[in-house]
């Protein structure tokens, strides 16, 4: 991954934040809508290059946790730290300039263009180039870093298909080279293996576990394999709260967690 | 009001400031310093009431505009020709039956059937791409435009008020005092009072439908929420022609005052289609209280810039709209 | 915006591995050789008139065509751009009103000219983007309306309602470029170098990023774009387009005035870029055309018809109306739909989608 650093702020900031502080950092954050809160005080720190599992039950506040943190919207209270950094009131594309990513569990994909365009426009995004009027000459570094991303998620062949034209796998195959452009330097993944197949989802296993050792993530999922084989900790949410944090064996083991999730998945 | 008092008291009190002045400009006999400094009361007086009432006339334009956007994400930009041409059928019935009061119904009704025939054969067979149907508003206001110009030539009509209402009236509010002492009071053309009033009528009432009916509930649940209403079934489709109609015969009604102020002649259609969008924009999309205060802001901008700054009087309106999109893009009342 | 869509692919990169000049397709070659060697042809009025106005019209509308076609947003304020164009080259230019008007060279004039077009389209793209969608269509009409009558009450600067006339062409090279033929080569010059700008930039990061954003302003913030300043940045360059064309315009007529940029000729920059079609930069091109040839031989056709010659605007109107009902990609969606009948075009090889 040819890394692209942007502006924003500055390599001496950076550096003197990755030492000492925390990838992510969030504290007392709470979302209202209206009355109802998706989430509330939620806690969580995550470490550099930690790759944590979020689970949880539908309407527990996984998505509404990573669309606080990417900024999609902002949260009600709280604060969220990003390597140190006060990111509480940036718009997205700012936070993302810092080196966070996301990707969508819906579908949020530009279908009238092809699977290279939409990771150049993701290498373009990170960049420097946002607003350039020259088009990628040959020997264009973030045509290569593009390139390059398209063999990471495995997309060699349908490089120049249009994404309307991907089978449901590709896409989310698609999704995660997106997330994966620039230097981040770390990532949310909102439920990749949704709807893949066993094939689909070993592959999309491998890619995640190929992923550098320092680039730590949070990856929601509903499928405990999935999960439990990529992640080294776990946060089990609920009803907008933290419920437990642990290992994953801690959380496997665990009545309560048994209880309330796994017990259900079995019967 | 005690919220806003609570969460804004600066502004409050500024507004409170600036309306015990505005009590004191109205009621108290000028001294002449005030009268050296902007002019006669008289004048001031005149602004006022004239920029109040041309509010009216706004309002009943664009209430009828802002509702349609609300409701359908209509951008009806031929909400100026139905305006006109609510004039022009009033200003005909007026003349063949002599009833000036028969000119409203009858310009609400065939506006209203005009609108009806608007939604049903046009925009109904392109909701939701609200692009499409601003640009096909934009080909039926210079068809329409074209046929009244061909209709009724290039001349200026007016719509005389009958005899009954044409007199002045004669107010309470002192202007200046003569030498001799006698005061001189402030004389206004009933018929712009008369007006006003019913501008103010029509727009309670709308708040009153709006807010304390059933179909009311039914429409402001539309205004907020336009996917719970598909949900609701066929029954959408008459409210949205309903509002359709009433929103274009108040565009015809409208017409028919705004002949009487003034007159009904060609270009006048994108007059008010342009007072329509400045109200709404300043007073937010889809809100009727919106449009009444957009259309009082306006309308005194509008009549106090001619007054005191007549070089540039259309201009403070759009500077109004200007300052509200940069500080406020909803709109004073829009929600955003 | 569904009118637009569905978006033609374009390719970042380049595809195959013949040279930019074999690349180019046959039908652009033989269309730039019969607009070469037109004034070979053509009289002077076809020339100055026809011509002249249809490549300035469209190169106003190409502007508008980059902001919807690209970016979604509908501006009704191109033309009020074009005409502070013409107003400050007029100002700081030379014109009759030499009162008012500066007399400075035309390689100051025109630089300032441009610039402070720019900048007044990237003030109303600013207000323009602050709201969403279809309010934009609105908000530009009224800054457009709201130009028009400043400059026609303001005698200060603007000469109110008369405005400026014996504003003309530098006499650069010795040419008059106010002469049929070279006013032809002059503003067929920049319309053609618009629309291969438009076209390229339409595959260059900014392009790319713009029509991203149009789709899914909501990815693209995830993606690190600033989508407010992707969009003001589209008015900017759609400004300099128009600005360009205003300059052009009023060079043809040697004046300018408030009617130039009223709410009527705003309006008709947007029917000239409906009825042409929004998707490919082609489109404002040859809606100006077919409005130039209406507006221009419509009201003998109307007379020999037995109807009176005024009913020009009916016609537009029809004819807008028509485009909008049933090819809401104007003419160059009918143009797609015939070929696509009649299978891919052997020649270039493209299918229904736009190059």
């Amino acid at each position: 991954m040819n890394a692209v650093l942007d502006a924003g702020s500055t390599i001496s900031e950076r550096l003197g934040a990755t030492g000492t502080a925390n990838a992510l950092e969030l504290k007392g954050v709470s979302k209202y809508f209206g009355a109802l809160a998706a989430l509330s005080d939620v806690d969580i720190t995550v470490r550099p290059s930690e790759r944590r599992a979020v689970l949880g039950s539908n309407g527990a506040g996984k998505t509404t946790l990573f669309n606080c943190v990417a900024g999609d919207f902002p949260s009600t209270t709280g604060t969220i730290r990003f390597f140190g950094e006060d990111i509480t009131q940036f718009p997205p594309h700012e936070r993302i300039r810092r080196g966070l990513r996301r990707t969508y569990q819906i579908s949020l994909l530009f279908t009238g263009l092809t699977v290279l365009d939409n990771i150049f426009l993701a290498c373009v995004g990170v960049s420097r180039s946002r607003f350039s009027f020259l088009q990628p000459g040959r020997d264009d570094a973030l045509m290569a870093s593009a390139e390059n991303l398209v063999r990471v998620v495995h997309l060699e062949d349908a490089r120049d298909e249009q994404v309307a034209t991907l089978s449901y796998g590709q896409q989310r195959q698609l999704e995660i080279a997106m997330a994966l452009a620039g230097a981040p330097r770390f990532i949310l993944f909102d439920e990749p293996a949704a709807g893949l197949s066993p094939t689909e989802r070993s592959e999309l296993i491998e890619i995640l576990v190929g992923l550098p050792t320092h680039m730590g993530f949070i990856i929601i999922e509903h499928d405990m394999d999935v999960a439990l084989r990529v992640a080294e900790s776990v946060t089990m949410m609920h009803n907008g709260r933290i419920f437990k944090e642990g290992s994953p064996a801690e959380i496997e083991d665990d009545p309560e967690v048994q209880a309330l999730y796994l017990g259900g998945d079995d019967g | 009001m005690t919220d806003f008092v609570r969460r804004h008291p600066i502004w409050a009190a500024v507004t409170a400031i600036l309306a015990a002045i505005l009590i004191w400009m109205i009621f108290a006999l000028w001294p002449s310093w005030l009268v050296d400094l902007i002019g006669k009361k008289k004048v001031f007086l005149n602004a006022l009431f004239n920029g109040i009432t041309l509010g009216g006339l706004y309002f009943l334009v664009a209430s009828g505009f802002t509702l349609i956007f609300g409701l359908m994400r209509n951008v009806n930009l031929a909400h100026g020709s139905l305006y006109l041409l609510g004039g022009y059928v009033g200003y005909e019935f007026a003349e063949l039956t002599g009833y000036w009061l028969l000119a409203f119904p009858a310009a609400f009704i065939v506006v209203a059937l005009f609108g009806i025939l608007l939604q049903l054969g046009v925009f109904r067979r392109m909701e939701g791409q609200d692009l499409r149907q601003t640009l096909v508003t934009i080909g039926i206001s210079i068809i329409m435009a074209d046929l009244m110009l061909w209709g009724w030539g290039g001349d200026f009509y007016n719509i005389s008020a009958p005899s009954w209402l044409s007199g002045p009236l004669e107010t309470i509010l002192v202007t200046s005092q003569k030498r001799s002492g006698d005061l001189v009071y402030l004389k206004y053309p009933l018929v712009r009072v008369v007006i006003f009033l019913a501008a103010v009528t029509i727009g309670v009432g709308m708040w009153l439908l709006l807010n304390r009916t059933k179909i009311g509930m039914l429409i402001r649940a539309g205004v907020d929420d336009r996917d719970m209403l598909s949900a609701t079934g066929a029954r959408i489709q008459l409210v949205f022609l309903g509002v359709f109609a009433f929103g274009a015969g108040l565009a015809g009604i409208a017409g028919v005052v705004g002949g009487t102020f003034q007159s009904v002649a060609p270009g006048e259609d994108i007059r008010f289609l342009l007072a329509s969008l400045v109200v709404v924009i300043v007073g937010g999309m889809g809100s009727i209280p919106g449009a009444a205060l957009g259309a009082l802001l306006i309308g005194l901008a509008e009549q106090f810039g001619s007054v005191y700054m007549p070089t540039y009087a259309v201009v403070l309106t759009f500077l109004i709209m200007v300052g509200v999109l940069a500080f406020r893009p909803q709109g004073l009342m829009g929600r955003s | 915006m569904s009118v637009f869509d569905p978006v033609e692919a374009s390719h970042a990169a380049p595809s195959d591995g013949r040279s930019w000049l074999e690349r180019i397709p046959v039908a652009y070659w033989v269309v730039g050789l019969a607009l070469l060697i037109m004034p070979a042809i053509a009289g002077d009025f076809m020339l100055f008139q026809i011509f002249g106005w249809t490549f300035i019209l469209g190169l106003i509308a190409l502007g508008l065509m980059f902001l919807g076609g690209y970016g979604g947003m509908v501006s009704l304020a191109q033309m009020s751009i074009a005409g502070v164009g013409g107003y400050m080259v007029a100002i700081f230019g030379v014109s009759a009103i030499d009162t008012i008007s500066l007399g400075w060279p035309w390689y100051v004039a025109i630089p300032i000219a441009l610039v402070i077009a720019m900048l007044f389209g990237t003030l109303t793209g600013w207000l323009a983007v602050r709201t969403e969608g279809i309010y934009t269509i609105m908000i530009t009409l009224a800054i457009a309306a709201a130009f028009f009558y400043f400059a026609r009450q303001n005698y200060v600067m603007f000469n109110g309602f008369s405005g400026f006339n014996g504003v003309l062409p530098p006499m650069l090279f010795g040419v008059d470029w106010r002469d049929p033929a070279a006013f032809y080569y002059l503003t067929l010059f920049w319309a053609a170098l618009g629309y291969l700008v438009v076209l390229y930039i339409s595959r260059a990061p900014f392009g790319l990023a713009l029509q991203g954003v149009r789709d899914n302003p909501r990815r693209m913030s995830a993606l690190g774009y600033n989508v407010t300043a992707h969009r003001v940045a589209a008015y900017t360059f759609a400004a300099l387009l128009a600005a360009i064309g205003g300059i052009l315009l009023t060079w043809q007529s040697a004046q300018i005035s408030p009617g130039t940029a009223g709410i009527g000729p705003a309006i008709d920059i947007l029917v000239i870029a409906v009825i042409g079609g929004m998707r490919h930069p082609v489109g404002p091109f040859i809606g100006a055309f077919i409005y130039v040839i209406l507006k221009t031989y419509a009201i003998d056709a109307l007379v020999t018809l037995g109807l009176a010659g005024e009913r020009f605007q009916l016609l537009i109107g029809v004819a807008f109306l028509a485009i909008v009902f049933w090819s809401p990609d104007g003419i160059i969606g009918l143009w797609d739909r015939l070929r696509e009948d009649r299978k891919r075009d052997p020649l270039t090889g493209r299918g229904g989608e736009g190059p």
